[in-house]
């Protein structure tokens, strides 16, 4: 009998993550697959969040061409920070579905079905949805780059490396402020202006804001980690600041992480109907 | 071993007071009122290895908030719990590899998604090596019946088919202990039968012990062997199916027609019901003798039918929830034991 038999000692280190790997790996095949379920849909909100996307290049395009160089940016470099921002914004999202439904899904009791699963709940929380339209953030990162970059592999390689770590900290930084729904109840209202925030603040040129501004660029509205220091790094092609970026994605984790299990012990429930989709 | 301990667990939630009027609603935002509300109160039980246990209780006697506690959802107020010897509480992650459960309005399974996907990812949620996974789904599949649907979206699904493969999965990693709650809510009889005879057999097969709450009394009677009932947070009636049935069976449903009007009162049991020619008694056997109301009601003419049925199951926990406390439900249906003699009534007729 398989329950019986898993009654063996704990896996060790290696195993787990071997097991959250396998995890997360069907969870993302899974998610995958219930988006192509809806094929045209799906097709809609990758192509049409592509055209979103590009038509506020229309507009820098225009804005440019009148006012020359905007905070120090030229056009190639308001395009690359919106390729880093689009890419990493859109991986957050499909790889952490839920990371802007976690305050709803907290307050309405829907963390029981993570809770009665041997898998952590923030992580099984999180990347248990995958967000359609994130596709198209994703994709259009990467159209971008290969305009503005051509195909030099090293910039493409370098370009992954810094989205990844800019992921982290868009799923970290939501999940946290989503999280604040186990302190106050609706979160709703604070994420939504977290993330107004963090995109409008991540789409224009750092040199426009003044010092006070970017203090809170750097910290609570992490804006600077996820477009201007990506740009800076990618600019220099300097790869030992690589390795930084992820150090600070891995703090912002920790943090967001921290403060959701702290919550977690004052969660209750409820009894609202379910269904996983 | 008991496979379930609770013990004085006690869950209090804190509520705001909703402020009538505007101006104390505007004071509410600066100072809210607060009110505790115990949900549960010191609630104590033991269940087996093994044992079919039906948890039950009236809409808000805290059985939802005590199960969510038994399986580590909650953290409890005051007072303990053991699962399986692990702290839910504190071995909530240990636990869950141990424990089943299914809610009737919660899904696990992905809505747009066929079953065996969901199956799939489970497997990999309770790291389960693939060869067993694969020689445990088919062993469910043929139980349950699933392979006519077991690669149709979820959403395609009758809710019976749905709850169906909700039981399977919850058992694909072989639980010891099951939990339900409401499994079979909103399902028809057949759907029903189907589901009870399909738990029965898990707990059969698997030796899995069954902790199941539902308000429709079927689940109760067909699956369980002994029935907890918790009111206002705490524990009115803890005993066996057989003892709780036996309380059923001594109160009788008479059902009599005449040819032509009698008198239909007899001299220590009025009709709960009546026509000139027929009516209908409640007769509590500890009181008195079934058979003396059979001969009295013979005896008073002439006899078209007679009918004699035991009072469902349903109506006597309907009595221990309105009697509310341990005193009052223990002492419902519990007659002094004396039977009062019908031989006036006979010798009337």
């Amino acid at each position: 009998m398989i329950g019986r038999k898993r009654l063996s000692p704990t896996m060790r280190p290696l195993g787990r993550i071997r097991a959250y790997a396998r995890f997360l790996a069907a969870a993302f095949a899974v998610n995958v697959k219930s988006t192509l379920e809806y094929r045209v849909n799906f097709l809609l909100q990758f192509f049409g969040m592509m055209l979103n996307n590009a038509a506020f290049a229309a507009f820098w395009v225009v804005l440019i061409a009148r006012t020359g160089n905007v905070g120090g940016y030229g056009f190639s470099d308001v395009m690359l920070v919106w390729a880093f921002v689009s890419t990493s914004f859109g991986l957050a999202h499909i790889v952490f579905g839920n990371v802007r439904q976690l305050g709803r899904i907290i307050m309405e009791g829907g963390l029981d079905v993570y809770l009665l699963q041997p898998k952590d709940v923030w992580i099984n929380a999180l990347a248990s949805k995958t967000i359609v339209s994130a596709w198209g953030d994703f994709a259009y990162g990467f159209i971008v780059l290969a305009m503005t970059t051509g195909a030099d592999p090293e910039r493409w390689a370098l370009f992954v490396a810094l989205v990844i770590p800019g992921a982290l900290i868009f799923a970290a930084t939501f999940a946290a402020a989503e999280s604040l729904a186990f302190f106050i109840g609706n979160s709703s209202a604070i994420s939504s202006a977290l993330t107004e925030f963090m995109l409008s603040f991540s789409l224009y040129p750092e040199g426009i804001y003044g010092s006070g501004m970017r203090w809170m660029l750097y910290t609570i509205v992490p804006s600077g980690f996820v477009a201007f220091m990506p740009l800076r790094i990618f600019k220099a092609l300097d790869w030992r600041l690589a390795p930084v970026l992820f150090l600070i994605a891995v703090a912002y984790v920790w943090l967001s992480y921290a403060l959701f299990n702290m919550g977690l012990r004052r969660y209750e429930s409820g009894n609202r109907m379910d269904a996983r989709v | 071993m008991a496979a379930i301990v609770a013990n004085r667990l006690t869950k209090t939630f804190t509520a705001r007071v909703r402020p009538s009027g505007r101006l104390s609603a505007i004071r509410s935002l600066v100072r809210p009122e607060l009110r505790e509300v115990e949900a549960v109160k010191g609630v104590s039980f033991e269940v087996e290895e093994g044992e079919l246990v039906a948890f039950l209780g009236p809409n808000g006697a805290g059985k939802s908030t005590t199960i969510k506690m038994l399986m580590g959802i909650l953290q409890p107020s005051g007072g303990g719990a053991s699962v399986l010897g692990l702290d839910p509480s504190r071995e909530r992650v240990e636990l869950s590899r141990y424990v089943g459960a299914v809610f009737g309005q919660k899904s696990q399974l992905w809505f747009h998604l066929p079953p065996s996907d969901s199956f799939r990812l489970l497997g990999a949620v309770y790291e389960i090596d693939e060869d067993d996974r694969k020689w445990r789904e088919a062993e469910l599949i043929e139980r349950f019946g699933l392979a006519p649907y077991w690669d149709v979206p979820v959403r395609k699904l009758s809710l019976g088919e749905r709850i169906r493969c909700e039981i399977a999965a919850s058992l694909l990693p072989a639980p010891l202990v099951l939990f339900l709650d409401e499994p079979t809510i909103g399902l028809d009889v057949v759907a029903k039968r189907e589901i009870r005879q399909l738990l029965a057999e898990a707990a059969r097969v698997d030796d899995t012990t069954i902790f199941l709450t539902s308000h429709d009394m079927g689940d109760i009677e067909k699956v369980c062997k002994r029935a907890i009932i918790i009111h206002h947070g705490e524990v009115v009636v803890d005993e066996s199916m057989k003892d709780l049935r036996h309380r059923a069976l001594s109160l009788k449903h008479v059902g009599v027609r005449y040819a032509s009007p009698v008198n239909l009162d007899l001299p220590t049991l009025s009709p709960v019901k009546r026509t000139p020619t027929a009516a209908s008694y409640e007769v509590d056997t500890r009181k008195h003798s079934l058979a003396e109301v059979v001969r009295a009601l013979a005896s008073r003419g002439e006899l078209e039918d007679i009918t004699i049925e035991d009072e469902p199951l349903e109506s006597v926990i309907a009595a221990i929830y309105s009697a509310g406390s341990g005193a009052e439900a223990h002492a419902f249906g519990s007659g002094d034991g004396s039977l009062e003699r019908l031989d006036e009534a006979s010798s009337d007729a």
